[in-house]
């Protein structure tokens, strides 16, 4: 298998987001006289009809959701809200109109913040917290009959052809704590960004990318820390690319995980870079439920990936793992041109005998033809002999051996730091498809986004 | 936790419900969203029919089915043999018998099949069966055949069952393997086992015994009872005639009708197991020793929820309870059809059991059996002492001769 035949994957993107005051659309409100909206937070010019505020327009969100047109917009003012959102009209933006003072209040019983099922929905700038599935979801695995068709029954994957993915979704200036699962959460949907977005706090990971092929999904300018894993892709396959994001101070940065349990593996075809992935060994956490700990990325049979120019340090287990997932395989990947330092070991491969690693390489540059990275610890030391074929493992055993400390309630960690909240005038977005490039993002310092972060400077 | 209550908040908060999504109806995702957690979420009450309820008479015509059917007899004749999913309640006692014959071409194999054939006709007709073999009626005995990989590539290697199970990482302690005839014998009436068998094989005069061994079940009603472990087993397991078509009956080809059968003699150390302690124990199994229900919550009707965690993120279901191992999910393999009996032998006090399966490929199960010995605690106390497969042939219908399908 040759990294060449993924060409298309391995390319980087932009988001085309135009930004449409829409003032054509008349409003839907059932009394007149709200839409004017006397002591709304914004002046008479950037208001349009199509616009719903709340409390003034509508006194919760969801009721928000029930008037405002296909294409509108939903300005949230200051408060806390208990309420599960969930929004089912297409190319609606939702905006807090102060990301820290406008929270979405699980109380600990509530299962989610906001579901987006319709295709084109913006979210952003505000918090969700306490919540005992997920913060924010956007996903086309829905249907009018109840659980079944919520993720299956437990012994198939849901068929795409009965559920095709949610189109177009942006996640903005998020901040998600102390949900039970999830922060932010994707799975069966395209064409999506989730970016300058923030998670703590959750026992499953803080950002999920999930079950979807060519999703051509951003994953960028993100913080996630806390958290059982910071960042988790599960059967997600050319995504637009993992990007200058801090993954830092979970029990596991990273993970590109394929597995049978749900549809599309094997994982494919992510490119990975300049993310800061390190210190992922923090017991005020969340248990994640392997007992994973201290390692930086994780490639559970994910496969064609590329990793380059991240910095990948001070994960006291392992920086980069590769390993089986029953009889699926890593293989494929490609880790380049980045900046190790002070990891248990910098790559190690426990693939199992069923399913071993084969045609992974490590190579000192992302622009260079496979050549061992000298400066890279492996284990067993010859790991990348050769770059094609099956590639010794070791036993899981003899990975440099961390204590595993027990996990915190995921409503017992710190809430997070004040985030930057959004300066722009509130509009509503009209998302169009991903465009991609070839740009690659320079290795990142330590301190990286520190200024977003609990940790602060290292 | 598990994935919270939908119904609290969204409904109060949510009374109406205008303009869904086209297709769409909002409170039905609502209610949707919170029993599955998400992704490949577990809540399956669709593959569940609660054996403590079951009313035999609503089961379907030609299935024999329910311990109020013990005794009855149970057709032999049909599209699939009878010992697989029919009495839907197997039969208290089993007798496994497994021989090697030494065919050399798929006509002596027919031959044989035929014979045997026949020999199950006069065995199990209740209106004219062999009165010097079975000097009372055959109550519901039945009598499953089966033939190994070895005599199904004789006659084609691309059928099902000509593939041998490989060598699995719990088979050190392997005595026996594989065998060229199963002969599965099952009733009530634990004494017209032995009678039957002796009669079938003097019909295959070339057979040489590999292996025998007898079962028993304790009182349930369906697939479900007690292991020797004291824990129930056959839980999750194919039902429906859809479940089955879908999960255990070979759909196409010359084999159609049939199924693929594992069997493997375990050696169960009961005493190490008990010696856990009964937290211990549960934990082991993934659900409650005393009425069966899953750690994961619910009742004993409930599947297990593996995606269920604590707040602190620890799984409900342990990462290496045997639910958890054997969980068809996983591997991404159709459901197995379980209808194992233990046993205990008077002589050595070896407790174990004969675990049997059925599938319409093999590969359900070898896929099942690496992860199990790769991440099941439960393989901690079993020793598999003797592994075979084998393909069971279709039914028959009117005069057809057994394995007469296979002839193409």
């Amino acid at each position: 298998m040759s990294w060449g035949g993924t060409r298309s994957a391995v390319r980087t993107l932009t988001a085309i987001v135009g930004v449409t005051a829409l003032t054509a659309l008349s409003s839907c409100s059932a009394d007149p006289d709200t839409g004017d909206n006397e002591g709304g937070p914004q002046d008479d010019s950037a208001r349009a009809d199509a616009t719903v505020y709340v409390p003034q327009d509508a006194e919760t969100i969801n009721d928000a959701v029930d008037l405002v047109e296909p294409g509108g917009l939903i300005v949230i003012g200051p408060g806390t809200y208990e309420e599960s959102v969930l929004i089912d009209v297409e190319d609606v933006t939702v905006r807090g109109e102060d990301r820290n003072e406008v929270v979405i209040d699980g109380g600990g019983v509530r299962p989610f913040g906001i579901s987006a099922i319709a295709d084109g929905v913006s979210v952003e700038n505000l918090t969700v917290t306490d919540h005992t599935f997920y913060g924010v979801l956007v996903t086309g695995l829905h249907d009018e009959n109840g659980p079944a068709a919520h993720g299956g029954d437990g012994y198939s994957t849901f068929d795409p052809e009965d559920f095709p993915p949610v189109q177009r979704f942006r996640f903005d200036h998020i901040t998600a704590y102390n949900n039970g699962l999830y922060g932010l959460y994707a799975f069966n949907a395209q064409q999506g960004t989730i970016t300058e977005s923030y998670a703590s706090g959750h026992a499953d990971s803080g950002i999920y990318v999930g079950q979807c092929q060519e999703c051509w999904i951003d994953v960028s300018h993100n913080v996630a820390e806390n958290n059982a894993v910071g960042f988790e892709n599960a059967n997600a396959s050319e995504l637009a690319g993992v990007r200058e994001n801090r993954f830092t101070h979970n029990r596991v940065g990273m993970t590109f995980l394929s597995n049978y349990r749900e549809a599309f593996h094997p994982q494919q075809a992510n490119t990975v870079h300049g993310n800061l992935v390190g210190e992922n060994a923090e017991p005020h956490s969340p248990a994640q439920a392997e007992g994973a700990f201290g390692v930086g990325i994780g490639i559970g049979a994910g496969t064609l990936n590329r990793f380059v120019n991240n910095r990948i340090e001070n994960n006291p287990s392992s920086g980069v793992t590769l390993s089986s997932e029953e009889d699926l395989a890593p293989v494929g990947n490609r880790i380049a041109g980045n900046a190790f330092s002070t990891n248990g070991v910098d790559i190690a491969n426990i693939a199992g005998a069923r399913a071993p690693a084969a045609d992974n390489c490590n190579t000192d540059a992302p622009s260079t033809e496979p050549d061992t990275d000298d400066d890279a610890t492996l284990l067993p030391e010859d790991l990348f002999s050769s770059c094609s074929g099956t590639q010794p493992a070791i036993d899981p055993a003899e990975l440099p051996q961390v204590e595993v400390p027990s996990g915190v309630s995921f409503r017992q960690i710190d809430p997070p730091p004040a985030q930057p909240t959004m300066q722009d005038e509130p509009a509503a977005r009209e998302l169009g498809e991903i465009a991609v490039t070839d740009d690659v993002a320079e290795v990142p310092g330590s301190d990286y986004l520190a200024e977003r972060s609990r940790h602060g400077v290292p | 936790m598990t994935t919270g209550d939908s119904e609290t908040g969204p409904q109060q908060q949510r009374p109406q419900e205008k303009r869904p999504a086209p297709g769409v109806s909002r409170r039905g995702f609502l209610l949707g969203s919170g029993a599955g957690v998400g992704v490949g979420a577990a809540a399956s009450a669709v593959l569940w029919r609660p054996w403590v309820t079951g009313d035999p008479t609503a089961e379907s015509p030609g299935r024999a089915s329910g311990s109020a059917e013990a005794g009855r007899p149970v057709d032999s004749r049909g599209r699939h043999q009878a010992g697989v999913d029919r009495p839907q309640t197997p039969q208290a006692n089993a007798l496994f018998v497994i021989a090697d014959v030494p065919k050399t071409s798929s006509t002596e194999v027919f031959e044989m099949l035929a014979n045997l054939g026949e020999g199950i006709d006069s065995l199990t007709d209740p209106k004219g069966h062999l009165t010097e073999v079975l000097p009372d009626d055959p109550g519901d005995l039945v009598i499953t055949v089966g033939i190994g990989p070895q005599l199904v590539s004789l006659i084609d290697p691309d059928l099902p069952g000509a593939e041998p199970l490989p060598e699995f990482g719990s088979d050190t302690e392997l005595e026996i393997s594989g065998g060229d005839v199963l002969l599965a014998l099952y009733a009530t009436d634990v004494t017209v086992l032995h009678s039957a068998a002796m009669h079938l094989l003097d019909l295959v005069p070339d057979a040489s015994v590999r292996w025998v061994q007898a079962g028993h079940r304790g009182p349930g009603e369906g697939t479900v009872a007690r292991n020797p472990f004291g824990y129930h087993d056959g839980v999750v397991v194919p039902r429906t005639d859809e479940e089955l078509a879908e999960n255990v009956w070979i759909q196409g080809g010359p084999a159609a009708g049939g199924t693929v059968c594992v069997l493997r003699r375990m050696s169960l150390d009961v005493s190490a197991f008990r010696a856990l302690g009964p937290g211990a124990q549960d934990a082991v199994f993934g659900r409650h020793r005393d009425d069966g229900r899953p750690m994961s919550g619910g009742s004993p009707t409930d599947e297990v929820d593996l995606t269920a965690r604590t707040e602190t993120g620890d799984l409900t279901i342990p990462l290496r309870a045997h639910a958890r191992a054997a969980h068809p999910s996983f591997t991404g393999s159709p459901l197995m059809l379980r209808r194992s009996y233990g046993f205990a032998e008077p002589d050595t006090l070896e407790e174990g059991m004969v675990f049997v399966c059925f599938q319409n490929d093999l590969e359900a199960f070898v896929r099942t059996q690496h992860r199990m010995d790769e991440t099941d605690d439960l393989m901690n106390f079993v020793t598999t002492t003797a592994s075979a497969s084998f393909l069971i042939l279709p039914g028959r219908t009117g005069d057809q001769p057994l394995g007469s399908s296979l002839r193409s």
